[in-house]
């Protein structure tokens, strides 16, 4: 076994910021739908405001530094060896075969894991950004003069926003069960804490996929 | 000798102590707010045997007030709404006591005039005009039912024949001690209208006179000490802000002085503006959708005065073992049964309605069709939706009543119920010749038979505003089954009943599937990886 | 002896200006109100859990118990709870109190009289305790 440092300072900062931002806004957001009652209907809808900005104040540092960095370019989606990590996951998993992707600094994700952020960044995060911020701004939303703004109802934009968040609960509960699946359950989350990760010494990298 | 002195300088010292004290810090004589003393005026220094004598010597000085006054609803108990309606008390029926019409003598003591007992009242006269009963603030001027606004200024027997001695008023004193009008005096009638104490509006009682700032945030004795007209900024005695055509929305600047306006000055937004909310500005983002009285006016009746909530005039007429007209009380001691008016239900810090409302009210009149069919009948009805952009959520009070009509010309009825004649309710306990009475003194139609129908009206709440501690709170809206639980076509956050069933449920049912997904998948890891072991 | 004699004429000179000021003074009785409701009857309502409104007695009675002064059954007096002292115990907590912290004694008597007077069974305008 050998580490390889994968996860840097800020992007494990930002990570675990925004799970508990995004976990707390869940909670909130859901109460503030009226599925329990936990916090109270006010306090809940004000900590999730709250919430709200420091996410999009974390999200905008997060934006500049994966173009600085050059990070972005980790969730270019690729084919290459997604069937392999398909077949992985449904089978490989449970029969003790070693997984098909070697993780580098160059590649931290593996395909799947590519276009699942993906996903969430392209079309989730957006999706809760716009809605939320419609929900938030209403009212001078529904003041504008561009009919096609004023026109929508809040009802409308609340069903994006539920819809978002129930996308973003599903993903949530996905990863956080595939974290569970390196070497040792708690290999994945080490990683993302220390920023190192176990790498398979004896059998070298695979292409990064690019 | 001296003693003499020490005395002398004693009663010195304790003359001067006063006008030394007076030298450093001066007491100044009361300051008068008003110009004149009316105890001054030659014209008030005199006996005076009635109202329309006090009146003839008021106007000898303010000479324009009776015109002023011949042209409001006041005087004229008429008004033509937008829609082109003719309302006011004096043809408009209600599911109280019905209608003053064919009941004058009793119902127009709270008329502003002096003797309005039936259709032969001249509304020309000057000296008809009450000025007292605006004015009085000695709290003694009464104007006893059965005088037709008339009042008593002999001790005498009323009513006549009923062993019952009257105190008069001292109208000389109360004239000499005039002034602006008062809490009391509105009150005098608008706390009482309906018949009695808080019975009518629900948001305005005796409570009012002198309320705690629970009660009334501005009226508060203690505190801002509002009276009515505070709000009601009168000009030339012509009182804004009526129910017959109310602001429902006002989107106008708060009123500052010097400048002229257009919007009326009775509404929150004429003092509070467009954003009152400093501290949780959120809240300014509801006054599109929401009336300022929603969330703080959180309950009617809340001074200890109860208001009727229904009156079923089809239970009235029963007597008691003792052959007299039975009376029911509750545990306060309020009737909640009468032989001449029926079963009543009372209500105390009442929940209010809520309705969509843009300011348009239309009345069911004398002349409108009802039939059992369409039951309850709006008496008057509240428009407004969700849609036309002029509505805001109001609270109301929703009065239900049972009430004589005639079921073959499918029309309300005006029954005579106050006199001491064969033909009044009150006095006969019957219906036929009450109705018949009441109907031919206002010239409708009466087929001579009758049935009791169902009806409702609608007011609105508007007094009684709540220290802000005292509002709604978020939930008490933004939940399943709050208060808003009713009012359709808007998205109240929290509230179950706006949401999207299907996404709910897909997203709830997606949600539990993955987590299954992913339990199941870890199960087989464990299993599996034991075995391989 | 002549000492004596000048006091009694001062004595008299004074209750003299005391009393013609009393008289001088008409009484509010919306302010007697006020204290009536915010002071004798919050307290009687919440110490007693008996509040004793207007209506309840006479102008006669009412007029005999100002008179005679004996508040509790003569454990304490009324007036004491119209003093300056009464009243700044107790403004903290009473916003009625708070409010008429400077009227003086007398007048403030003079307010509930004249409404006591007004609003007994027999008065001019009969009050209950709201």
């Amino acid at each position: 076994m050998a580490r390889i440092y994968i996860f840097k300072r800020f992007e494990r900062f930002w990570h675990w910021a925004q799970a508990a931002l995004i976990i707390f806004m869940l909670l909130t957001g859901f109460e503030i739908h009226g599925s329990y009652a936990l916090l109270g209907w006010e306090k809940a809808a004000d900590l999730h405001t709250t919430a709200a900005w420091t996410l999009i104040g974390l999200w905008l540092f997060a934006i500049f530094w994966h173009f600085t960095t050059g990070e972005w370019r980790q969730y270019i989606p690729t084919s290459k060896n997604i069937v392999a990590v398909m077949n992985y996951y449904s089978v490989g998993i449970f029969t003790g075969a070693p997984h098909p992707f070697r993780v580098s600094q160059l590649s931290k994700h593996n395909p799947l894991q590519r276009l699942a952020y993906l996903l969430v960044k392209l079309f989730i995060n957006p999706l809760i950004w716009v809605s939320g911020l419609a929900y938030l701004y209403y009212n001078e939303l529904a003041a504008s003069k561009i009919a096609a703004l004023s026109g929508i109802s809040l009802g409308t934009i609340a069903l994006a926003h539920t819809a978002a968040a129930f996308m973003m609960l599903a993903f949530l509960i996905g990863h956080l069960y595939l974290s569970t699946t390196g070497h040792t359950p708690l290999a994945h989350i080490k990683a993302m804490i220390t920023g190192w990760e176990d790498v398979d010494a004896d059998k070298p990298a695979a292409v990064p996929a690019k | 000798m001296r003693t003499g002195i020490f005395v002398v300088a004693l009663l010195a010292s304790m003359l001067l102590a006063p006008a030394v004290n007076a030298a450093s810090e001066p007491v100044p004589a009361k300051l008068l707010k008003s110009t004149s003393d009316h105890t001054k005026f030659k014209a008030l220094q005199q006996e005076f045997n009635s109202g329309p004598e006090v009146t003839k010597a008021c106007l000898s000085c303010h000479t324009e007030a009776a015109k002023q006054l011949h042209q409001t609803e006041h005087w004229k108990w008429e008004y033509k709404n937008p829609q082109g309606q003719l309302l006011g008390k004096k043809t408009l029926i209600n599911n109280f006591c019905i209608s003053p019409a064919s009941n004058e003598g009793a119902c127009n003591s709270c008329h502003i005039g002096y003797g309005w007992k039936d259709d032969t009242f001249d509304f020309t006269s000057e000296v008809n005009v009450d000025c007292i009963v605006c004015h009085d603030t000695t709290g003694n001027y009464r104007k006893p039912a059965g005088l037709a606004g008339n009042v008593i200024a002999k001790t005498m027997e009323f009513p006549p024949g009923s062993g019952k001695i009257v105190k008069g008023i001292n109208l000389k004193k109360i004239a000499q001690s005039v002034a602006k009008t008062s809490r009391d005096t509105c009150g005098a009638c608008h706390f009482y209208g309906g018949g009695g104490d808080g019975v009518k509006h629900g948001d305005m009682d005796s409570s009012l006179a002198a309320p705690e700032k629970e009660v009334d945030v501005h009226m508060d004795a203690l505190g801002l000490n509002f009276t009515c007209a505070t709000c009601h900024m009168t000009k030339g005695h012509q009182v804004p802000g009526s129910r017959y055509a109310p602001t429902a929305q006002d989107k106008g600047a708060a009123h500052l002085r010097g400048k002229e306006y257009k919007t009326i000055p009775t509404t929150c937004q004429a003092c509070h503006g467009q954003a009152p909310h400093k501290k949780i500005a959120k809240l300014n983002d509801h006054t599109d959708k929401v009336a300022c009285q929603t969330c703080h006016i959180p309950a009617f009746a809340r001074g200890g005065v109860p208001t009727k909530m229904s009156w079923d005039w089809s239970t009235a007429g029963k007597m008691g073992p003792d052959g007299k007209p039975l009376t029911i009380k509750d545990a306060k001691g309020h009737p909640i049964y009468m032989a001449i008016k029926g079963d009543f239900v009372l209500g105390e810090d009442v929940v209010p309605d809520y309705r969509w409302f843009n300011g348009t009210v239309t009345y069911t009149l004398r002349s409108d069709k009802v039939d059992k069919n369409n039951e309850p009948v709006q008496i008057n009805r509240y428009e407004g939706s969700a849609s036309d952009g002029k509505s805001l959520i109001w609270p109301v009070k929703i009065m239900r009543g049972k009430q004589p009509f005639d079921p073959v010309n499918k029309t309300l009825v005006v029954p005579h119920t106050a006199g001491n004649d064969d033909t009044a309710y009150w006095t006969n306990f019957n219906w036929d010749k009450a109705i018949a009475k009441g109907m031919a003194t206002i010239g409708e139609p009466y087929s001579g038979k009758f049935d009791f129908i169902s009806t409702e009206s609608t007011w609105p709440i508007t007094h009684m505003v709540a220290p802000a501690k005292n509002a709604l709170r978020c939930r008490d809206c933004h939940a399943s089954g709050g208060r808003l639980e009713k009012v359709p076509d808007i998205y109240i956050p929290g509230r179950g009943s706006d949401h999207a069933r299907w996404l709910d449920t897909a997203g709830w049912a997606i949600a539990v599937l993955t987590l299954l997904g992913v339990l199941g998948h870890g199960l087989g890891r464990v299993i599996l990886s034991k075995r391989n072991h | 002896m002549k000492r004596n004699l000048r006091l009694k004429v001062l004595a008299l000179i004074l209750a003299a200006g005391a009393t013609s000021a009393a008289q001088a003074y008409d009484g509010d009785w919306k302010r007697g109100r006020i204290y009536f409701r915010h002071v004798c009857t919050a307290c009687h309502s919440a110490e007693v859990k008996k509040a004793i409104p207007p209506n309840e007695r006479t102008k006669a009675e009412w007029a005999a118990y100002l008179q005679a002064d004996k508040h509790n059954k003569g454990k304490d007096s009324v007036t004491k709870y119209f003093s300056k002292q009464y009243r700044d115990s107790i403004k903290s907590k009473n916003a009625a109190a708070a409010k008429f912290a400077d009227v003086p004694e007398n007048e403030l008597l003079q307010d509930v009289k004249v409404f006591v007077n007004k609003g007994a069974k027999d008065g001019d305008a009969p009050a209950g305790c709201s």
